[in-house]
């Protein structure tokens, strides 16, 4: 039928040119806010790694990680005036309750009466979620000082789910120390 | 067609009170005790929220007479995805601390029944002026109904009001209302939402059955008086 066949293509058209207007509307407002995203995603991973390593302290450098679930990036970060090796591990993950993302920081110290250095645990910061997982999980979760003596799975967490997942997170963090990542 | 004498005001103040989507409607509850906990947080969903359906009135009353019937639902949604898309990459842009304290909560206008629910229950039937205004009574009455839902839960929950901590540009200041270690910090959590709500909503009906029962006062009485005065006429007759 004819009268129907122009109705369906009138349909389509009009479908058609919503979700093309649409998608130029989001690809505009993409371009014009960009920018700025970007600006305030490192923004906030400048402030991550002052909450974890205190103030003065800026990257140095950056390494792309690959090959791991979470960790994408690892930041060296420097403080003026000071020698010291600090470094802050991106993770992300997510679960049925949204995007976690953490810095995870670590000090590189020579062990005392060797000549080997190691990754010491120093603390997390969340970059992207609510600040409560983040709070539960310092205070309960992670031993501030040797993150080895803890036992993870007695421990008790307000947010449980979140906390596995940050869990996972660290621990992948640690792993990523042994590698050579700085080589990459 | 005539248009009815102040038909544009009766429009916008229908959304604030008679038809209040929150308080009224009972639609949007859950951006409502999710987003309720601070009254800058509030203001600022409002806001986002508020946007977001005038937006999408004026493009579906544009559009009205152009979108076939059988497919307005699932394009009425695409307007509405695309606005909110757009709403929340600027907020994520230039007001990052309500961006990571809405979370989730904004890209959850999408599903608002009070947006869906205007743009084809008002904007569809209707000229793009008064979908505008429309949009805007809705908008500033859901905003107002969260505001006051986070005035009770902030102040009760924290002892204080907090601003300049989601809207980075105006000063810090905090106002404290009760004194410290009085808070009761239950009203901050999910709980204290829905015993906030609930009391909002038994305060509105108690005030709503009270006008009705003195209505139904008023017009038996009238009843009365006009059977007395009828009684009256007719015994005057009879004498």
């Amino acid at each position: 039928m004819p009268n129907n066949k122009m109705h369906y293509i009138i349909t389509s058209i009009t479908l058609g040119a919503i979700a093309a207007s649409s998608a130029l509307l989001i690809s505009l407002t993409n371009l014009a806010t960009r920018k700025q995203i970007d600006i305030n995603e490192k923004n906030k991973i400048n402030a991550g790694i002052s909450e974890i390593f205190g103030e003065n302290t800026e990257i140095s450098k950056e390494y792309a990680i690959k090959d791991f679930k979470y960790t994408n990036y690892v930041y060296e970060v420097k403080r003026e005036g000071e020698s010291s090796e600090m470094f802050a591990f991106r993770t992300s993950g997510s679960n049925s309750y949204g995007k976690i993302s953490l810095l995870v920081g670590f000090n590189y110290y020579q062990i005392p009466g060797g000549e080997e250095f190691e990754y010491v645990f120093s603390s997390i910061s969340v970059i992207v979620n609510e600040q409560t997982y983040a709070s539960t999980l310092v205070e309960n979760y992670i031993d501030p000082v040797n993150d080895n003596k803890r036992n993870y799975e007695d421990v008790s967490c307000g947010a449980t789910y979140g906390a596995k997942l940050i869990r996972d997170m660290i621990n992948e963090a640690k792993e990523v120390t042994k590698t050579d990542f700085r080589k990459e | 067609m005539a248009r009815e004498k102040g038909y544009t005001k009766k429009n916008f103040l229908k959304g604030i009170l008679i038809e209040n989507p929150l308080f009224v409607s009972i639609l949007g509850t859950c951006p409502a005790l999710a987003t309720t906990k601070t009254l800058e947080a509030a203001i600022g969903m409002g806001l986002l929220f508020t946007v977001v359906l005038i937006c999408s009135n004026v493009l579906v009353s544009l559009l009205r007479k152009l979108i076939p019937e059988e497919v307005r639902t699932p394009a009425y949604i695409v307007i509405i995805a695309t606005f909110v898309t757009m709403v929340k990459m600027f907020t994520n842009a230039f007001l990052p601390e309500l961006y990571s304290t809405l979370g989730v909560f904004i890209s959850l206008i999408v599903v608002n029944c009070i947006v869906l629910g205007r743009a084809e229950a008002y904007a569809s039937k209707n000229g793009v002026f008064d979908s505008l205004i429309d949009a805007l009574g809705m908008g500033v009455g859901y905003t107002l109904a969260i505001m006051l839902m986070a005035i009770f839960r902030e102040v009760l929950g924290t002892g204080a009001f907090s601003f300049g901590k989601i809207f980075t540009f105006i000063p810090e200041v905090k106002l404290q209302i009760i004194p410290k270690g009085y808070e009761i910090s239950m009203f901050q959590n999910p709980a204290g939402a829905f015993i906030v709500f609930g009391l909002i909503l038994a305060i509105i009906a108690f005030i709503r059955n009270r006008k009705a029962e003195l209505k139904a006062n008023l017009e038996r009485q009238e009843k009365i008086r006009k059977a007395q005065e009828a009684k009256a006429l007719a015994n005057g007759g009879n004498k």
